[in-house]
This record gives C-alpha cells, sequence and structure tokens, in this order.
C-alpha cells in the first residue's frame, strides 16, 4: 500500500520469478490452405437463406388461401360462416367480369389518385413542421397545442364536418385522406429530430456547419429513418381513411365500388373489392420501402435486432 | 515558416460552474493552462474532475463562467473548423460513407466537390483506410472508425486537435496501435493537440507535456513536461525513466481518485457503519 505512495522507492525484488516459456510462434507460410468452400458450394450457401424465405412467403399464403378454399367449398359454418362467401373462382369470374368495362379500372384510378394527392400534400406539410417542431421550442409551444388538441379526432369522424367545409366532395375526401397520414408523419419527423444524437450536431458544428448547412445535412438525413416509419404508418392509416370516407360520402372508388356491392348483395364483389384495397396497400408500402432504400443505402449495413 | 505556426491556447483562471437539479455545482475552479503551438499537451485526472469540460471550452461548447479562454489571441466564441475535435464515440455521420465523412467539413467550407475529393483521399491513404473511402460507418470496426473520426478532425486543416477520450472505446491492443498511428501522424502535420485521457500510461506515451487535475471541482495539481526523445516508440515503456514517470501518475491521480471516491462513499453511507471516511481514511479502510 505504502510503497505505491512513494514512487521514489523501487519495489523490493521478488525471490523466484518463474519465467514464461514460449512454447511456438507460428509464422505465415506460403503453402495457403485450400478453402473449403468450392465456388459452386459457395453460391449454393448464398441462395440458400433467400431460396428459404421464399418458399416460406409461399406456405404461408398457401394456407391463408386454403382456408378460404375449403371454407367455401365445404360451406363451413360454425360461428364463423362461410355459407355467403364467395369461392376463389367465383371472384377471379368476376375480375375478368368487371375488366370488359373501364368502369372498375377508373375506380382504381381514382382512388390511388385521391392517396397520391392525400398522402403528397401530408409528406410536403408534416416533414418540414415536424423538423421544425422538433428544432424550436417556439414552433413546438406555438404549433404543438393545436395539433394535440385535432389529433385524438379520428380521420372519419372529419366526413361530415369535410363535407361542409371544402368546395366539393372530391376535395373533401383528399383532405380525409391527407389527415390520415398527416399525425403519423408529423410525429415521427418529430421524434426523429428530438431522439438525434447530441454529438452528431456537436461533430457537424465543430466542422464547421451553421444553422442552415445543419438543418440540411445533418438533422433531414439524420431523421430520415424516422421519417420513413412515419410514411409507412401514414400510408396504412391514409387507406382506412380514404376507404372509410369513399363508403360514406363517396361516388367513386374502390371503397365505393364495395360498398355499392354490398348494397347490391354482390358477393363477388365485396371480396373483389377487399382484394383490391389490400393489393394496392401493400404496393403502397412496398414502393416506400423501395424509396426508403434508395435514399438510405447506408440502413443496408446495420442488423439492428434481425437476427 | 515554422515561426508562424499557430494552435496556440491560453487558458487563465477559468471556472466554470452550472446547475443541476437545483444544485450549484463547480466543475472546474481557478485553471490555467497553455498549449504552445505545435505542443502534444494531456490532461489527466479522476472521472468527473471537468477534463472534457476544460476541452469542450476550447472546442466552443461550454462558456466559462469566469476567466479568459484564449485561441491564438482572440477569445474563443464557438464552435468552429480551426480546431478539430475527435470525440469518443466515434460520431461518424451514418448516412454518409468514409469518403463523404472526411470530405463533411470542406463541403461546410465550400470548397470545389473535385478538390475535396482530392484532400480526402490524401489523408484517407496517409490513415491506410483508401480501400473503405466507400464503405458506410458500420461496416468499420470501432479502431478504423476512430482513425475516420481522426481524419475528418484533419481534413479542415485545423491548427489545433482537440481529443476526449479517443481510445477509451477501443479495446487494449487496438488502443496501443492507435496511439502509434496517432504520434506518427501528429509528427508530420505538427499541430497541437489537446489530449484528454484517464490511461496514464497513453497520456505519457503520446505527450510533451501532462496536466493532472484534482478532484471535483477540478483544479491543475501538477504539471508535468514528459522527457522522453521523439519519434516515441513502443520500446520506450519499457524505459526506466517512462516507468518512473507512470509511477509519479499513477501516485498523484490515486490520492484525487480517492479523495474523490471519499466524498461519494461518505455520501453513500460508509458512515452508517460507524467507520470514519475521509481521503486517508478509505484507504486504510480498503
Amino acid at each position: 500500500m505504502h510503497a505505491l505512495k512513494q514512487p521514489a522507492e523501487a519495489p523490493t525484488p521478488q525471490t523466484a520469478v518463474p519465467q514464461p516459456v514460449l512454447l511456438e510462434v507460428k509464422t505465415a507460410t506460403a503453402a495457403r490452405p485450400r478453402l473449403p468452400l468450392t465456388r459452386r458450394k459457395l453460391r449454393l450457401v448464398q441462395w440458400r437463406q433467400p431460396l428459404f424465405s421464399a418458399v416460406l412467403w409461399l406456405v404461408s399464403l398457401a394456407c391463408l388461401y386454403a382456408v378460404w378454399h375449403f371454407g367455401t367449398l365445404y360451406r363451413w359454418d360454425f360461428y364463423i360462416r362461410f355459407t355467403n362467401i364467395p369461392t376463389p373462382a367465383d371472384v377471379f369470374q368476376k375480375l375478368l367480369e368487371v375488366n370488359r368495362s373501364d368502369k372498375f379500372a377508373t375506380n382504381v384510378g381514382i382512388s390511388v389518385r385521391r392517396i397520391l394527392s392525400g398522402f403528397g400534400i401530408a409528406i410536403l406539410l408534416a416533414v418540414p413542421l415536424g423538423l421544425v417542431i422538433g428544432r424550436y421550442r417556439a414552433a413546438r409551444d406555438l404549433l404543438m397545442p393545436i395539433f394535440e388538441v385535432l389529433r385524438p379526432i379520428p380521420a372519419i369522424a372529419w366526413v361530415p364536418m369535410s363535407i361542409m367545409l371544402w368546395p366539393t366532395n372530391e376535395v373533401s375526401i383528399v383532405y380525409i385522406t391527407f389527415l390520415g397520414s398527416f399525425f403519423p408523419i408529423l410525429l415521427n419527423t418529430i421524434h426523429g429530430v428530438t431522439g438525434f444524437d447530441p454529438v452528431l450536431i456537436r461533430a457537424a458544428r465543430c466542422l464547421g456547419a451553421g444553422e442552415g448547412r445543419l438543418f440540411w445535412n445533418v438533422i433531414l438525413p439524420g431523421a430520415l429513418p424516422q421519417i420513413f416509419t412515419g410514411l409507412a404508418v401514414g400510408m396504412g392509416v391514409a387507406w382506412v381513411s380514404l376507404i372509410a370516407a369513399e363508403m360514406i360520402s363517396g361516388q367513386f372508388g374502390v371503397g365505393y365500388f364495395t360498398w355499392e356491392a354490398y348494397s347490391l348483395v354482390n358477393y363477388a364483389e365485396i371480396a373483389l373489392g377487399m382484394i383490391t384495397i389490400g393489393v394496392l396497400g401493400l404496393a403502397c408500402s412496398g414502393a416506400i420501402q423501395f424509396i426508403g432504400s434508395l435514399l438510405m443505402p447506408w440502413s443496408a449495413h446495420s442488423t439492428a435486432g434481425r437476427k | 515558416m515554422d515561426e508562424q505556426r499557430k494552435g496556440a491556447i491560453d487558458i487563465d483562471r477559468v471556472g466554470v460552474t452550472f446547475t443541476a437539479r437545483g444544485e450549484i455545482v463547480e466543475a472546474v475552479s481557478s485553471v490555467d493552462m497553455h498549449v504552445k503551438p505545435g505542443e502534444f499537451v494531456s490532461i489527466i485526472g479522476p472521472s468527473g474532475c471537468g477534463k472534457s469540460t476544460l476541452l469542450n471550452i476550447v472546442a466552443g461548447f461550454v462558456k466559462p463562467t469566469s476567466g479568459s479562454a484564449l485561441f491564438d489571441g482572440s477569445p474563443i466564441r464557438g464552435p468552429g473548423s480551426d480546431r478539430g475535435v475527435v470525440f469518443q464515440q466515434y460520431s461518424l455521420f451514418p448516412w454518409l460513407t468514409v469518403r463523404k465523412n472526411v470530405e463533411f467539413g470542406l463541403k461546410m467550407k465550400g470548397t470545389p466537390a473535385s478538390q475535396r475529393e482530392t484532400q480526402a483521399r490524401t489523408l484517407l491513404g496517409l490513415a491506410g483506410l483508401l480501400a473503405f473511402e466507400n464503405h458506410y460507418p458500420d461496416q468499420l470496426s470501432g479502431g478504423m472508425k476512430q482513425r475516420v473520426g481522426i481524419v475528418r478532425a484533419l481534413a479542415t486543416s485545423p491548427q489545433v486537435l482537440l481529443m476526449d477520450e479517443p481510445f477509451g472505446a477501443l479495446d487494449a491492443q487496438t488502443r496501443t496501435v492507435m496511439q502509434e498511428i496517432l504520434t506518427n501522424m501528429w509528427q508530420q502535420f505538427r499541430i497541437s493537440v489537446l489530449f484528454v485521457t484517464h490511461d496514464i500510461e497513453e497520456s505519457i506515451f503520446l505527450s510533451d507535456r501532462i496536466y493532472v487535475m484534482t478532484a471535483r471541482p477540478g483544479r491543475i495539481k501538477a504539471e508535468i513536461v514528459v522527457p522522453l526523445p521523439r519519434p516515441r516508440t513502443p520500446e520506450m515503456t519499457y524505459t526506466p525513466a517512462f516507468i518512473e514517470l507512470v509511477q509519479q501518475l499513477k501516485a498523484l491521480i490515486r490520492e484525487e481518485s480517492l479523495a474523490a471516491m471519499g466524498s461519494e462513499l461518505k455520501d453513500g453511507g460508509l458512515s452508517g457503519f460507524g467507520i470514519e471516511v475521509g481521503p486517508r481514511g478509505v484507504e486504510e479502510v480498503v
């Protein structure tokens, strides 16, 4: 203890110091062992994982189809009733039938147009607002009360008010769609800024970044992953809101098509409408994912929680 | 040409106090510290002694409550690219490739893209990172990330490099290699370095001069000149002169660490056992 406190004193020499024994030093030799994998085997290993994934995908979808197919085939009736449900063949038949006129295609086109405009306006407003609210306290204190009061009101509850508020039916449906996606995008963008690693902002500042450059070159790309989470959630809510709005107040659109089929007791068209909505929603979220991977090539390299 | 070199840091009677949970905390108190142009100076001390606070004053992130902090004769007003900072947590921009990270400071300066690329590639070549210029930070090891961090800080040709425990997150082997790389690079660039660490061997191996700080509130306890010749080699760490310095510094730091822990232990409830705890007392108890 005290020897340490007085560094001038040399430590007392120990009597028997065991000598370390050097057993073997391996040096790199010219002859490298051959790789255990041939090129062909390597290719097989590389493909095994995606192949396995694809098989699981098919199995999963086949199960869903099987329930529908056998449920309608044997007219299952145990609390859930398949008695009136159209068979897959009926729906496929209907798909061919509706495509003989362009009425169905027009409905699909109108729904897609409404989604794109409502969702597009939501991106243009929510992302810049979210960045500013996340960064500046004054903006947060000024704007958040409005959003916090309006946010708990579901987009569907806006339908009657929206019809009164906007000049045409079309605009009011776009407005409902916009509302549905606005809040998820806004909140995720805000979170992307407030949850930002402050060391990165420091690093940027001492590399000479002023506030403007900091915003564009650091905060925006840094918040991008979170923004895209908001876009994915927002796209889902946008479809929910759109279909509801079309069912209640609509003329045209897939939601209107589905509801009209119900009023006319056209079972196959109901199922066709539902499947169309599902496929469109899937395509939209796929598009967002694709654009996200284009804009954020770095995110492919972090495995995060994936096993 | 060597005479006009810049990178002088002059800290005079600097004190920093801040409020934390309603209490006024004195982080550093009446510190005098000077770095001459081209000098490698370390700050060492027990954890929480305010060494990072001092570095942050020079970086421009913290304003001193009292005293003056000058860089090349003018007061420090905020962060700027004339002072490069290397952080412990690497702090590379994950959305930029290695080369774009290095180019960042030059881009902020308005350097044209082609010139940025040439400069970044030259520096990356010096650090042995050219093969990784198009990798993203997530694809690199800790040691490589921190090499990129150093290269990025050097890219804007700062007059001083401020390093806040840059190798603290690395394993022991990587750390010694990084220390050698750093001395070599410093030998080439000949800019001032202010280096914060709690690793005694590291501070001796790298520095011309070492400031030892007391426990909170941090003051300068000792200023030690390292007499080892340049360039430094790993073999020097086995010389008697080196070992003697290590022992001296260890004794100094130990006193302070115990002082720091003593006050914590006293608060922590050792007194409940009827043991009287002071800076000296702990040593006898433990």
